[in-house]
Order: structure tokens, then C-alpha cells, then sequence
């Protein structure tokens, strides 16, 4: 039953992840094509404009959602492809403790610096 | 008497890259994981740069964002746009199948029918038709931009 909640999560953050990460990578890559269209978004990846982005909290928290929503899409779907081999319960919950351990540790460490970058 | 084998469909770890007597859909599901696994392998490289060398001030990032302009990055973010496209696109087609949605009524099995998987088909083949145009109008954002 608890399986059935975690793919589902998958599932919705799925959906969360192509609209969130789709601004992402249009605004940040697709700079040529943006043009093309007439939006000129100016060295995206300029310490000015990124500073100027994460001090605004619209950008911030749309940047937390989607690194919340990626690391756990990301890291369920990597933990769907090791627990594949069926290995056995302890490795199961070793598995899954581990990849945990690492989102809690890749999220802290992606909200704390955009911070620390604010108080500096 | 000979003995009637049932057909083989284990593939093993062979079955990352061949689908066996398996179609289309199943090379659509072996590129899901794989572009998965590399959009990760980025995802952390990405971590990497926003972090630990983002807190280390301007120079560090202006230092990382020229290293990022070197043709080979340019490739590798290419290939990473393209992923990202496939597996939010090939993804949203599975939460249709995985909810049933737009799926059409169900038709009763009457030989000759066709599988759940032959009905969606040309469905799934615009689809991959989508993806490959988009991969070509993010061509054009290369060769604009510059490598």
C-alpha cells in the first residue's frame, strides 16, 4: 500500500517537474529560440542576473519546488532501478535509507547556499 | 516426445539495450531509464556547480560558467535538453496510460482485434515524431548561440 503512495508521488511530481523544469530550461538554454520570438532574457548566466533572480521570492521558491520535487523524482526513480534486481529486505532498507540520506543532504545543501549568498 | 519450450522472454542485463521480441514501446521504456540515469548524472553535476562552487563567490562562477562554454559542454547540455524533452514527454503518455485517460472505450476481444498496445500505436509514433522535432528546433538554438 505505502508503494502505491510513492509511485503515485512519482506520478505527480512527474507532472510538477515537465512544467517547472520546462521554464528552466527554456529560460536557461533556449536563449536563441526565446529570441526568436522576441523575448531577450540577456546573459541568463551572469552572477548579476543570477543574484538578481534569487533575491526575488518568486524565482526562490519556484527554485526550491523544483529541486524538492526533482531530487525525489530523480532519486525513487533511480531506487526503482536498483531495487529491480529484487535484492533482499536489508539491502531493501539500506538501499532506501542511503538514497534518502542523500536527497536530505542535496536539498539542505541547495536551499542553504542561495541563502548564504543573500546574507553575504 | 520433444519438449515444447515456452518462448524465452528473460533478457537479462542484455535488456537495457535490446527489447527481445518486444516493439516499440519497450525501446521507448529502455530510453526512459537510460535518459533517466543521465538527466541524474547531470542533475548532480548541476548540484555540484550551484553549491559548491556558487558559494564561493563571483569569480569561482564566472571561472565555471567559461569552463561550461567549451564545445563538449555544449554538446553534453544538447544531449540533456533532448533527454529532459523525451522523458517529460514519453512520461506524460505513461501517467495517460498508467490513469486511463484518453484511452478510448473498451472494445470486446472479437478475433481479428487488436492489443491495447496496437491501438495506441500511431499515437505513440507522433509522439516520438514530436520529440524528434523539437531535438531539431534545439538545433537551432546551437547553431545561433553559438558553440
Amino acid at each position: 500500500m505505502r508503494n502505491t503512495y510513492v509511485w503515485f508521488l512519482q506520478l505527480v511530481t512527474g507532472v510538477l517537474i515537465a512544467v517547472l523544469l520546462g521554464i528552466h530550461v527554456v529560460i536557461m538554454h533556449l536563449d536563441a529560440i526565446l529570441g526568436f520570438f522576441g523575448v531577450d532574457m540577456a546573459e541568463v548566466t551572469s552572477w548579476e542576473s543570477m543574484i538578481g533572480r534569487a533575491i526575488q521570492g518568486v524565482w526562490a521558491s519556484l527554485y526550491i519546488a523544483l529541486l524538492a520535487v526533482v531530487l525525489y523524482h530523480a532519486l525513487n526513480g533511480l531506487r526503482g532501478i536498483i531495487l529491480e534486481s529484487t535484492p533482499s529486505a536489508t539491502t531493501e532498507r539500506i538501499v532506501t535509507w542511503v538514497i534518502i540520506a542523500f536527497g536530505i543532504i542535496a536539498f539542505i545543501g541547495g536551499t542553504y547556499v542561495p541563502v548564504a549568498l543573500l546574507a553575504s | 516426445m520433444r519438449q515444447i519450450q515456452p518462448r524465452q522472454n528473460y533478457l537479462g542485463p542484455g535488456g537495457w539495450v535490446w527489447a527481445g521480441k518486444y516493439k516499440l514501446e519497450r525501446y521507448l521504456y529502455l530510453l526512459h531509464r537510460i535518459t533517466g540515469l543521465g538527466i541524474l548524472l547531470f542533475l548532480i553535476i548541476h548540484l555540484c556547480m550551484t553549491t559548491v562552487f556558487r558559494i564561493q563567490g563571483q569569480d569561482v562562477w564566472e571561472a565555471t560558467i567559461a569552463l561550461l562554454r567549451n564545445p563538449w559542454f555544449k554538446v553534453g547540455e544538447y544531449l540533456v535538453c533532448v533527454a529532459f524533452v523525451y522523458h517529460a514527454l514519453n512520461g506524460l503518455r505513461l501517467i495517460l496510460q498508467e490513469l486511463g485517460l484518453a484511452m478510448g472505450r473498451p472494445t470486446p476481444p472479437i478475433y481479428p482485434y487488436k492489443d491495447a498496445l496496437r491501438k495506441k500505436r500511431p499515437w505513440t509514433i507522433a509522439l516520438v515524431a514530436v520529440i524528434a522535432i523539437l531535438a531539431l528546433v534545439f538545433v537551432y538554438d546551437f547553431i545561433v548561440g553559438g558553440w
